[in-house]
């Protein structure tokens, strides 16, 4: 699978000796495939040059920015972003970033801290990349998904390079659709393959306001941090509930009176994933937890930005949660829990905590929709996790799932994991079969779960969407070397 | 011990780059973000924490394969353990273990590196690290210090390699010596009967070297009684406190390094820095002071099976916690008109001098480079001076300000206290 003396030395000449390597005993510090090569292209212009290689030579290719996931066909090239980290831009007037895609969420958001600003970091976590395109803890006043991605600049599989929105007209970066080419629904897929061939090199993140601290006051020694104070005019806690229909009562009403910076509907499980530093003793706290809770819960953050709005917001809530019978979890009003959760959940910063300790690996299915309707299904979807527990398969977190809602409305994400040993062959046939069985469930239920696949069974039920998607990609793509699936973190 | 041991550990690894950057949290801008030189500077996966993780349990599943691309990974690596502390934030599984074994079984499969080969032979004939040039103990002439291999003494100043014989580094043990005589201790040298600690020829991947030098001097401290070692190294702070006891060899000796005993005496009163010293500096944490100076867990234990990566009995991992942080702060603290400020990447997540793990010998562009980065760090203070606590460091740092025309100024925690007393 290994390219040609004279294919290698034409990409090498593009990036320099130093940026390739074909050594198949390195690759699988990346994946188990074997990859032809793989290229850290260094700007927009070297990528342009590789892919335009790529489509001569007929090879496959696939870009990855920290490369956490990914599917990666055999013998394809990987065209690794690492090089690609600068902030090109944080333009405070007409809030947006510009960011090249190994820009991490963490680099950018301290720098917009500092500047009393935000953006939405994606529920993968802060150490993924900025461009990243999803859902995230601070849906609530940062929305999600498409919603945040302004212009971008795209190498297209053929080695074109497309500038969307305003950046094709004016050179601006402030607006996705226009003045200029609008590409939204090619660009930000949200069905599968839900991933763009070819290439993003830049993109435009929206910014929003930020009431907290310029940075956290964080003190002592990993994986010991705390905050050595609250910020002014800001409480995180965590509110259980006796029924599902209450809390996410609760939840639609604090999203209409607009007074959470952040509500994430953590499970306790995730609580306790959160505030500890080792497996052992985060089994212990779930059951410590578990047993003070009364019921499903979510997990809200005030920000005020006065003492007189802070007030103001508090009040709301506390009558809302009240009036739902919701209790405040008292491990979370400790301040060295709530600081530590405030501050890990607003720079998304233990996404592995939650996921990945345990056992090494999880898989989930995340849905879009009205969020009582997708609880609804996420509580069937709970259920079927309890065999799978039973058996010492996966993780016990009480069969639980979360989600938030997003731009303090109705819609949001549910999702329900299953964390496991991926090493353990019973128990990840086990997952799978979840996995499958209930993104059937979902999508027999006229729900939308991005796990959803193959494209030419879901695509009859989404308008024939597949047969556009098949049209289009070969129109962009005609000598398919960008291929679809996995995505872009 | 071996690599094998590690391949649940090397399987946990989720690709999901936090060993390549600090602790999120801290993570303060777009400047001073990565954590790992030998990723920061090779840029390819496999020159991360995680990537070497991968490599190593690939390689366990579908046999070893050298290659020069892969010695050109396992070489250029400072062992400096960032990576660890970064992963450890979250996850419970070793990362530098089985990165050090890796190493070490390249070494023992004979796959070495021709510089490292030569300073492995050096050690064998000199016994010293560096090259040897005079006598050991030449530095010491005319102070009249006690031969502590002969004669009854409190305790040992360990010297080291570098400062014993680098003529630059030679004025670090006189400090040492100084402060150590104006505190009043009884303490001696072992002069010529000093040997390495055998610490750098572990992390270069020479096992056997580093275990004949742990027994040279644990029977020479055992011969002459000695109950306290103090060193002015990291390295041999390591060696001694953390190596040994890895291999059940330490006893009950007692290391501490030159800043944790100077802050010992000034808080027992038996030594008072009064001079002042008008400088504004930084301070730099050595790896092996700092996170890599935590005391060595001793664990066996089975995996218990099921859904989580735990075991019977639990297992304490080593995320650098327990690092020598606090006293040399406290020392630099205590000193009249010196103003301290910290750099971005600090303690536990401090970013290497670029000296370690034999790359300063393999690879010297490449320990230049990440100690260029550390200066940069170190000016972006507004500082004067970047101060350490090891000669390696101090001698590498030096040479990136040399390299740059840089004005910082480099010292060692030694030389700031000689000047205040």
């Amino acid at each position: 699978m290994a390219l040609s003396k004279e294919v290698y030395k034409e990409f090498e000449a593009v990036v320099g000796e130093e940026n390739i390597c074909d050594d198949p005993v390195i690759m699988p510090a990346y994946y188990g495939t074997e990859f032809a090569a793989v290229i850290l292209p260094g700007d927009t212009a070297e990528v342009q040059a590789v892919v335009r290689l790529c489509n001569r030579h007929k090879i496959i290719f696939r870009p990855i920015c920290t490369g956490w996931t990914g599917m990666f066909p055999k013998g394809c090239v990987l065209l690794d972003l690492r090089r690609m980290n600068r902030i090109v831009e944080i333009n405070e007037k007409n809030m947006y970033a510009v960011v090249e895609p190994y820009v991490i969420s963490s680099e950018l958001q301290a720098e917009l801290f500092k500047r009393g600003l935000n953006f939405c970091i994606k529920g993968a976590g802060t150490n993924c990349s900025a461009m990243l395109r999803g859902h995230g803890h601070m849906d609530q006043t940062t929305s999600g998904d498409d919603r945040n991605h302004l212009a971008i600049e795209w190498v297209t599989p053929e080695g074109n390079i497309v500038r969307t929105g305003a950046l094709g007209s004016a050179d601006e970066w402030f607006c996705g659709d226009g003045p200029g080419p609008s590409l939204r629904s090619i660009l930000t897929s949200a069905v599968p393959p839900g991933v763009t061939p070819g290439v993003f090199t830049k993109a435009a993140v929206k910014l929003y306001h930020w009431p907290g601290p310029a940075a956290y006051p964080i003190e002592g020694v990993s994986p010991h941090y705390q905050l050595s104070e609250i910020p002014p005019n800001m409480m995180a806690r965590y509110y259980s509930f006796p029924s599902v229909e209450k809390m996410w009562q609760a939840e639609l009403k604090i999203g209409e009176a607009e007074i959470a910076f952040e509500l994430m509907g953590f499970n306790i499980s995730m609580v306790a994933a959160n505030i500890t530093t080792s497996n052992e003793e985060e089994e212990e706290t779930f059951k410590r937890l578990n047993a003070e809770v009364q019921g499903p819960g979510f997990f809200v953050i005030i920000a005020g930005n006065s003492a007189a709005d802070f007030a103001y917001k508090k009040k709301v809530l506390e009558k809302i949660v009240s009036e739902a019978d919701g209790r405040s979890l008292k491990a979370a009003e400790d301040p060295r829990i709530e600081g530590i959760l405030m501050c890990q959940c607003t720079r998304i910063s233990a996404s592995i905590r939650e996921t990945f300790r345990n056992g090494g690996a999880f898989n989930s299915i995340p849905i879009m929709g009205q969020r009582d309707l997708t609880i609804k299904w996420a509580i069937g979807a709970g259920k079927a996790k309890e065999p799978l527990i039973k058996k010492g398969y996966i993780v016990d977190d009480g069969g639980a799932f979360f989600g938030w809602g997003v731009e303090q409305g109705h819609l949001g994400k549910t999702e329900i994991f299953c964390k496991f040993d991926p090493q353990n062959a019973e128990a990840k046939a086990a997952v799978e079969g979840w996995q499958k069985q209930e993104t059937e469930r979902a999508f027999k239920e006229s729900y939308f779960a991005s796990t959803m696949g193959p494209q030419d069974e879901i695509g009859p039920a989404l308008l024939n969407y597949h047969l556009w998607w098949s049209k289009l990609t070969k129109a962009i793509d005609p000598n398919g070397v960008s291929p679809e699936g996995g995505s872009l973190v | 011990m071996g690599l094998e041991q590690y391949q649940g550990d090397m399987e946990m690894c989720c690709r999901c780059s936090a060993c390549k950057f600090i602790p999120m949290q801290k993570v303060k801008g777009s400047a001073f973000s990565y954590a790992c030189p030998s990723i920061a500077r090779y840029n390819f996966h496999a020159y991360s924490g995680g990537g070497r993780l991968n490599i190593g349990a690939a390689m366990l599943k579908n046999g070893f394969k050298y290659t020069d691309k892969l010695l050109d990974v396992v070489y250029n690596c400072q062992l400096c353990g960032a990576c660890g502390v970064s992963c450890n934030y979250a996850m419970d599984m070793e990362v530098l273990q089985p990165i050090t074994e890796f190493r070490l079984k390249c070494v023992a499969d004979g796959k070495t590196n021709p510089a490292l080969d030569k300073v492995i032979a050096g050690l064998r004939k000199t016994g010293s690290m560096v090259t040897a040039r005079g006598k050991r103990g030449d530095w010491a002439a005319g102070l009249n210090l006690k031969d502590a291999a002969r004669e009854k003494v409190d305790v040992l100043y360990h010297v080291g390699c570098l400062t014993s014989y680098d003529k630059d580094m030679q004025k670090l043990a006189r400090a040492a010596v100084k402060i150590l005589q104006k505190a009043g201790v009884n303490f001696g040298i072992a002069g010529n009967a000093e040997t390495c600690c055998g610490g750098r020829a572990y992390q270069m991947g020479y096992e056997e070297d580093f275990l004949n030098q742990a027994k040279k001097n644990l029977a020479m401290i055992k011969k002459a009684g000695i109950k306290t070692l103090v060193t002015s190294c990291a390295d041999g702070y390591q060696a001694f406190k953390v190596l040994y006891d890895k291999y059940n060899l330490k006893g009950d000796l007692e290391v501490l390094h030159i800043s944790e005993y100077i802050a010992r005496l000034i808080e027992e009163g038996k030594l008072k820095p009064r001079r002042k010293v008008n400088l504004s500096v930084t301070y730099h944490d050595p790896c092996r002071l700092g996170r890599l100076g935590e005391p060595w867990v001793h664990w066996e234990g089975k995996k218990v099976p099921g859904d989580r990566f735990v075991f019977d009995p639990p297992k304490e991992y080593r995320r650098g916690t327990k690092g020598v942080y606090e006293p040399p702060r406290d020392v630099l603290k205590a000193i009249p008109g010196l103003k301290l400020t910290e750099m971005t990447r600090i303690k536990e997540y401090s970013w290497c001098c670029g000296a370690g793990g034999g790359v300063n010998e393999s690879n010297p562009d490449f320990a230049l480079w990440t100690a260029q980065e550390r200066i940069d760090e170190a000016v972006a203070t507004g500082a004067e001076a970047i101060v350490s606590a090891c000669p390696w460091c101090e001698k590498t740092l030096g040479e990136a300000v040399k390299e740059s025309s840089s004005a910082l100024k480099v010292y060692d925690i030694v030389e700031l206290v000689e000047k205040a007393i």
